[in-house]
């Protein structure tokens, strides 16, 4: 009998945090332009002791401007969709849901799919213009969340088979949308869009968007630890749940809203990458059990340690051309799926 | 009020209602009633009629009636599950639905038809569940929490399948573990909706007898109410015929019209009556 | 109801606290400088240039350092003459042959933004056609100038050449080759107007049949060329249902190819293909080739058409007394005819149009 205790939780993130370290170094150093390990330490405590100004401009464009927000971009992508993944797996008692599975994805498209085709025709500031699709996305995605869960609900609560259903139904009516959006967009447009729905992280965001994102994860996913023990709960049985002091209602709410916050900001900047938030809780759960208090926070550290390095590959392996990252992390996620499958029916 | 983290050599529970004087009544049930309809304008299709008893510390109350005459919904309205049409349920003077799902997990536990479990986990970490209504936001298990759920294991006799795995321990192993669970609660109630088992009823009985529970009990197995239960509810389609000790309930012409079956009732060697209905042709 | 309360738990909640906080903070580096690319040592002349997209762009002068992101924008600039400042450019871009041995950076969906920005280019050269607006949004975000050219039509293409010309500085190349240019398309409009023009079918792609639109610079290209396409789409690759081309009955199909080799080998595929044999065209053999350099808005299209004018309207080329001059004129041209162009290795000049097709 070897209960959760807070020092154990701590060991196990400072653990991963010690490997995200290692691979976001690793990463900073591999790219289309080779960067020296030396080169790097030294301009990493250059800009630590606020010596910006004193880095090489090629150095510091490539190295800070491109791949440092780039691997950001990436790590809070990452944890964003493994949080939101596992969230959704509890809510809707169902281990093959990912953060996708309530339309949340084909919603974003939708929007940033609109947005491509208006932003022409506004006269839009480059930095706005760059924020329209962003911003088209995730009205997209909010949109969806709302109707999905009014669609879902049973009595006026939230019940985890029939939100279940309407998301389906919701994400394929979508994607029926997509399609036919897709077949008007012109040559460029439908590149772009083909793109961007297979998931990339490859464009550079605006400052406010990634402090959104960082700021919205934080919130969000300090929202749905604060249900951890309660999720842990919900998992065993709803009813007993309810007996055992759970109030099923505002959990189901919280956790509802902030895994779509998650997922839809996630989506908003880098379209739809999958796997992560499907593949990451089950690998986390097998290293360190299902208990939600470890559960989530290794889950964060580990999507965000799954796609700083799929994202690297994306842009390495072919380098200089590039992979979308979502190609990377279907071609190495699904045969871990079924990897994990045959474990568990074994 | 009493030091509840002291946990005694012996292993013994005590029930945090232990400072609560014993005779008075612990459980009251007042005219309660239900009725539920699918549609708002139709008639109900189901209904339970006013029912009053009321229960003290250490009894077990046996709930019998063929299937489908109210029994569980019974169960859930004392567990304040559901809120009663008409009446109330009282224990220790709170009305149990007006609680808030803390305070109500501080009190009652209910013991019930497992749904299958998405996650396995191991024993001893479903168990400690059971504490989740003494829990703060944010802060694990202590190491009182943890005592706790080891001697609700012992007690239940299920120590062995501590470090076990839910869904490879066998129906019977998981039961107990599930009662484990309940008696890490606490409660000063405990609801048992489960097919009900002659070594669980057993066990029952020494639990309410020496941590002072409150039990209420849902069973088909005449019998066993028979034997253990201090006090028996009779139920027929939503209506409470009887109430009272199982002498005064087992009457061989009340029980044949309830269940549609000649059969006879005879006293065993302990005094409480037996039910024996002879076999099919 | 009592429970004791731990004593290292009461200290749980600041813990459990101060992790995420350090976490954050470690997550919101300071920022770092947003500086502009260009760091030559002497301040940079900039002059202001409005993109074939609307936007106005700062060019820094002399343009000494060029990455063009399509194939079409790498031919126009060796058209121009200016493919000793060309430093790097897409791995489709393969017309001149002496384009492949650019240094490459990437394609034109996926350029890696790390390549570009390590060539320190001056100017970034995108097709709408061929290029993601996010690469364009990416650059404009790293401060690097960014020019988009958008034509839709055949004189837009010409236009759009002269523009380029004026913004790379060498506004008189530009005026010379699109007076050329113009030249040509001139020349076979007379040739051509006698004639009433041919109804063609041009293929994209045959399965699923997909042609091109009307407002595309191909199909303006077709009607250069004394034709017109039968497709009446605003779409730009819309897909043709095959009955609804039997009833429209096309004089001739139409395919652009790289490869010289497989110009009757296009036609016969599909010629198999049931359904097919019910149009006249098919039966009759009337189909014409021409170089994929119709795919690309550059200034060899102006070649192509004047192929695939001759093989709708021979009877427009009779051999005249002005043409005895016109040869000899041809054979100063920058312009290289379209029959030595399927001799180029790989079919990726198309993929420039195709790159959409399933």
């Amino acid at each position: 009998m070897r209960p959760l205790t807070l020092s154990r939780l701590l060991v196990h993130c400072a653990i991963l945090g010690a490997i995200l370290f290692a691979v976001v170094v690793v990463a900073l150093k591999l790219g289309a332009v080779p960067v020296s390990l030396y080169g790097l330490v030294r301009d990493l405590i250059r800009v630590a002791l606020g010596q910006a100004s004193q880095l090489s401009s090629e150095h510091q464009l490539i190295v800070f401007n491109i791949r440092l927000p780039r691997i950001f971009l990436s790590i809070f992508v990452g944890a964003s969709l493994s949080v939101a993944g596992a969230s959704f797996q509890a809510l809707l008692r169902n281990p093959l849901a990912d953060p996708y599975v309530l339309g949340i994805s084909s919603g974003a498209s939708v929007g940033a799919i609109l947005a491509l085709i208006i932003e022409p025709h506004l006269a839009l500031a480059p930095a706005v213009a760059a924020l329209f699709t962003p911003v088209g996305a995730f009205l997209g995605a909010a949109l969806t969340v709302t109707a999905v869960y009014f669609l879902g609900r049973r009595e006026g609560q939230i019940d985890s088979s029939t939100l279940l259903l309407a998301g389906i139904i919701s994400a394929s009516f979508l994607s029926a949308i997509i399609q036919f959006f897709m077949a008007t967009l012109s040559g460029g447009n439908y590149h772009g869009m083909a793109y961007w729905m297979m998931g990339e992280l490859s464009t550079p965001q605006q400052p406010i968007v990634s402090w959104i994102l960082r700021v919205g994860f934080f919130i969000a996913a300090g929202a749905i630890y604060t249900t951890a023990a309660d999720l842990n709960l919900l998992l065993a049985g709803e009813k007993e749940a309810m007996h055992l002091g759970v109030d099923i209602r505002r959990v189901r709410i919280v956790v509802y809203i902030a895994a779509s916050l998650l997922t839809g900001l996630a989506v908003s900047v880098s379209g739809a990458i999958g796997y992560v938030g499907l593949l990451v809780p089950h690998v986390m759960r097998i290293l360190f059990g299902s208990d939600h208090r470890i559960l989530l926070p290794t889950a964060a550290f580990g999507g965000a340690i799954a796609l700083v390095i799929a994202d690297t590959l994306a842009r390495t392996v072919v380098s200089p051309s590039e992979l979308p990252v979502g190609a990377v992390t279907a071609v190495a996620g699904a045969p871990l799926f079924l990897y994990l499958l045959r474990r568990r029916l074994a | 009020m009493s030091s509840s983290a002291r946990i005694p050599a012996s292993g013994a529970l005590r029930a945090v209602a232990e400072s609560f004087p014993n005779t008075d009544v612990r459980l009251s049930v007042e005219q309660v009633s239900y009725a539920y309809s699918a549609n708002p304008t139709q008639a109900p299709l189901f209904t339970l009629e006013a029912t009053s008893f009321q229960a003290r510390p250490g009894e077990i109350v046996a709930i019998v009636g063929p299937n489908a005459c109210g029994k569980s919904t019974l169960l859930k309205l004392i567990a304040g599950a559901l809120a009663p049409l008409s009446g109330r349920v009282l224990l220790n003077g709170f009305v149990t639905h007006a609680l808030p799902p803390r305070e109500r997990g501080q009190r009652i536990a209910m013991v019930q038809q497992e749904s299958p479990l998405l996650f396995p986990s191991r024993a001893w970490e479903f168990v400690l569940q059971g504490r989740h209504p003494y829990s703060r936001k944010l802060r694990f298990e202590s190491h009182d929490d943890v005592l706790i759920a080891r001697n609700a294991l012992a007690q239940v006799g299920a120590e062995h399948l501590s470090d076990r795995w839910m869904d490879q321990i066998s129906g019977g192993e998981k039961q107990r573990v599930i009662l484990a669970r309940a008696l890490t609660q606490q409660p000063l109630l405990l609801l048992l909706d489960v097919g009900a088992q002659v070594d669980l009823l057993e066990t029952l009985r020494k639990l309410a007898a020496a941590n002072r529970y409150t039990v209420v009990v849902v069973t088909h197995e005449l019998n066993l109410a028979g034997q253990y239960a201090d006090q028996v509810a009779l139920f027929q389609k939503g209506k409470c015929l009887r109430v009272g000790p199982p002498s005064a309930v087992f009457q061989r012409e009340l029980l044949e019209q309830v269940f549609q079956t000649p059969l006879t009732v005879e006293l065993t060697s302990s005094g409480r009556p037996r039910v024996i209905v002879p076999s099919a042709k | 109801m009592l429970h004791r309360t731990n004593k290292r738990n009461r200290f749980a909640p600041r813990k459990t606290l101060l992790v995420p906080l350090l976490f954050a903070a470690c997550c919101f580096p300071p920022a770092h400088a947003q500086t502009s690319t260009s760091n030559p040592p002497s301040s940079p002349v900039y002059k202001e240039f409005v993109d074939e997209a609307g936007r106005t762009v700062r060019v820094p002068q002399p343009v000494l350092r060029i990455v063009s992101l399509a194939p079409s924008l790498t031919e126009t600039i060796y058209a121009l003459g200016l493919q000793e400042r060309l430093v790097g450019d897409t791995d489709f871009c393969d017309f001149p042959p002496d384009a492949q041995k650019k240094t490459k950076v990437g394609g034109g969906l996926n350029p890696s933004l790390e390549q570009i920005v390590a060539l320190r280019p001056d100017l970034v050269l995108l097709a709408k056609s061929f290029n993601r607006i996010e690469t364009l949004h990416a650059l404009e975000t790293l401060g690097i100038p960014s020019y988009g050219t958008e034509p839709h039509s055949v004189q837009e293409i010409i236009s759009s050449t002269e523009r380029l010309a004026g913004v790379l500085g060498v506004p008189d190349a530009g005026a010379a080759l699109g007076v050329d240019l113009q030249r040509h398309l001139t020349d076979l409009q007379q040739r051509l107007s006698p004639f009433p023009p041919r109804r063609v079918l041009f293929i994209v792609w045959s399965d699923p049949l997909i042609s091109i639109g009307k407002d595309t610079f191909i199909a303006d290209a077709i009607r250069h060329a004394g034709a017109t396409s039968i497709v009446d789409s605003s779409q730009d690759w819309p897909q043709m249902n095959l009955e609804e081309v039997v009833r429209l009955q096309p004089d001739f199909l139409v395919f652009a190819s790289s490869h010289s080799a497989s110009r009757t080998s296009d036609f016969d595929v599909l010629a198999e293909r049931p359904g097919w044999q019910a149009l006249d065209a098919v039966r009759n053999r009337r189909f014409a080739v021409i170089s994929d350099a119709v795919n690309r808005p550059a200034p060899r299209i102006v070649a192509a058409i004047e192929d695939l004018a001759r093989q709708l309207h021979p009877e427009a080329f009779a051999p005249r007394p002005e043409d005895e001059k016109e040869k000899k004129n041809a054979a100063a041209e920058p312009l290289v005819p379209a029959s030595e162009v399927g001799s180029n290795a790989g079919d990726s000049a198309s993929r420039e149009a195709c790159a959409c097709a399933p």
